[in-house]
């Protein structure tokens, strides 16, 4: 019998349709789950717009996964050296691998906290983090009772693989191998240059947030992606053949994915590095800390679906309104907006590394210890957002006659684009303008006196 | 492994394989490192994965972006047809300096592998670094095993090849452990 299609109304792509399968996965309570975790943490304590959840962000990756798969696998866009590795229509593993890539992009965010990434490696066990929990729903009784339902079945590892990808997969020491295939297909979910994820969290994100700068022309980018010899790595390797096949784009769509690098570039600017923002962060962890049961969420399936922002924001109401209450303060400083604000921001220099001018990895936190230290652990704090790494290069087709080459050796935009500060001291807005002047006056010595520390430490530690 | 030494043995791992011809881009770096922590037992932070072009970590990736971005490496790309290589700048050579201790414990190793690694090419290194995996995976297994099943993920890697890698691996692992005998 035909698949039923539904659609729904999204305020990014206009309509997501989804067929009867895929219904049954978001129909899931740990789908549904969704519904009650905001994307962007409390973000919209800034921008009021941002209370925008996992759930339709979900379905939205879902929608583009679905429309990359539909590009890159069309006969006539595929050029003969990687012709073996892609399936086509009418192949048999072509159905197979379109359902699981949608249903990976479905289920890529199940694992996610309340307050989604908000300190999540100090509110999980040790060694666990939110694409463990996923690979643990996608494999638990329920999803595999949905799977195997389905019409091609797909197999939990796929799907657990294509949602978590390989960079998390090696961290969290799942000891999985992907092939090209495989790799390509979690670059397209997950991927640092064209994941859908990143795609639709930017698009969705800036209209939320009111921000135009997140915008980019992402049907212009999906419809020139391909699937291409990785281009070569050095002068000694001739022929493309043995190259791998990786997710690329035309030519004619470097500017696309230039604009999406820019918005990033903005967003983070703007929205993820806000240091108010990452102050209500440093709250709502020092909050969740204090409440939680010795300062941890859960990590097993069971656990982690029965908790959501409603039990987070109903404990953190009740918290402020009683001194009594564990984490009452910090409850205190969301609930009255008496939140931190930005005492010092990261020196960015990259002219010069060689003396104090810039600040290198980890002066910032030294900074804040030292200040907290002095002025008080409940009045400063050190912000920073959870990741905030420079995008990788990617391919690029210039036709078949000429090959693949780096996107960085095109585009100027590539090799010029800035890092947006990241890390802050953060204080108490009584005190902020004193810790601001107390850090400006005591940074040289306490940085070098860090350095010097540091550098005999480590070598204490060789030795 | 701490941080800073980390980076030091990196430093020391680039600059050394500049020196001895290599292209020294990051998949030279990456393997060079991967077989570094197999062969001689340096103990870096990184987990590795079997990927794209054999064992890969993504935490070396992101660790040698933040050295560009601490100027510690910079990225040239002489032609867009070809991966950039990473040259140590002054200021790494500096950190290399700093660091004597650490560069008097893992200087020998540095040497050996960049003299025995750093005239190879990208996909000599790619064999070489998957049969230390194959390897690992089953060290009691022949050479052919092994080599099989190189080959069964590495398939553009003919059976000759896949066998030679596994053989050159097994001499390595000899020649190391009469080294640090």
């Amino acid at each position: 019998m035909a698949k039923r299609l539904h659609e729904v109304r999204d305020a990014v792509h206009v309509f997501v349709s989804f067929d009867d399968d895929e219904r049954r996965v978001i129909d899931s309570p740990a789908f549904q789950r969704l519904r009650h975790i905001h994307q962007l943490a409390l973000t919209y304590e800034v921008y009021p717009g941002a209370s925008h959840k996992r759930f339709e962000h979900s379905l939205g990756v879902m929608h583009l996964a679905g429309r990359v798969y539909d590009v890159i696998t069309r006969a006539d866009k595929i050029s003969d050296p990687v012709r073996e590795t892609i399936p086509v229509p009418n192949q048999s593993d072509y159905g197979y691998w379109r359902t699981v890539v949608r249903m990976a992009a479905l289920c890529h965010d199940m694992g996610h906290l309340p307050f989604s990434h908000a300190a999540e490696d100090e509110l999980l066990p040790a060694g666990v983090n939110h694409e463990r929990i996923t690979w643990d729903i996608v494999h638990g009784e329920a999803m595999k009772e949905i799977f195997e339902d389905i019409t091609p079945s797909p197999k939990p590892e796929h799907v657990g693989k294509l949602a978590v990808g390989p960079r998390k997969a090696e961290r969290m020491g799942l000891n999985v191998s992907f092939s090209d295939w495989e790799a390509i297909l979690a670059e397209v979910i997950v991927g640092d240059a064209f994941g859908v994820d990143r795609m639709d969290y930017l698009l969705r994100d800036s209209i939320h947030a009111g921000v135009q700068y997140g915008r980019f022309d992402h049907e212009r980018l999906i419809n020139t992606l391909r699937v291409i010899p990785e281009p070569r790595r050095e002068e000694k390797e001739t022929d493309e053949a043995t190259t791998p096949p990786v997710l690329g784009c035309e030519r004619g769509g470097l500017h696309s994915a230039e604009q999406l690098l820019l918005a990033r570039y903005f967003m983070f600017s703007q929205v993820y590095q806000h240091p108010t923002r990452l102050a209500y962060n440093e709250h709502l962890k020092d909050f969740l800390k204090a409440w939680l049961p010795d300062g941890l969420f859960p990590s097993d399936v069971d656990g982690h679906l029965s908790r959501d922002d409603a039990d987070v924001l109903a404990a953190i109401k009740s918290a402020a309104a009683d001194p009594d209450q564990p984490g009452h303060a910090p409850a205190q400083r969301i609930v009255t907006r008496n939140h931190f604000k930005k005492a010092y921001e990261k020196k960015a220099d990259p002219e010069d590394h060689d003396d104090l001018r810039g600040d290198r990895s980890g002066d910032v936190r030294t900074l804040a210890e030292a200040a907290s230290e002095h002025f008080g652990a409940d009045k400063v704090a050190y912000g920073a957002p959870p990741t905030n790494k420079p995008p990788d290069d990617f391919a690029v087709r210039e036709g078949a006659s000429r090959g693949s080459v780096w996107a960085k050796g095109l585009s100027e935009v590539m090799r010029k684009l800035p890092q947006s500060p990241d890390e802050f001291v953060l204080a108490d807005s009584e005190i902020r303008d004193e810790v601001s002047r107390w850090l400006e006056q005591h940074r040289a010595r306490l940085l070098t006196e860090a350095r010097n520390q540091q550098i005999q430490q480590a070598e204490e530690e060789v030795a | 492994m701490n941080r800073l030494v980390q980076e030091a043995v990196l430093v020391g791992l680039a600059r050394r394989l500049a020196e001895r011809g290599s292209w020294a881009g990051e998949t030279h770096l990456q393997k060079s490192a991967y077989l570094l922590s197999e062969l001689r037992g340096v103990d870096f932070d990184f987990d590795f994965i079997l990927y794209k072009h054999g064992p890969f970590s993504f935490e070396l990736r992101d660790e040698l972006a933040s050295m560009r971005a601490e100027g510690l490496m910079e990225s040239h790309a002489p032609s867009p047809r070809y991966g950039p290589r990473l040259q140590v700048t002054a200021r790494g050579k500096e950190v290399e300096e700093s660091f004597s201790k650490t560069m008097r414990r893992f200087g020998g190793s540095l040497d050996w592998i960049t003299t025995t690694l750093g005239d190879r090419g990208v996909m000599d290194l790619e064999r070489l670094a998957t049969a230390m995996w194959m390897t690992r995976q089953s060290p009691s297994s022949s050479v052919r095993a092994r080599a099989e099943a190189l080959v069964q993920v590495k398939p553009h890697i003919s059976m000759e090849d896949a066998e030679e890698a596994v053989e050159e691996i097994d001499q390595l692992l000899a020649e190391s452990k009469a080294a640090t005998a």
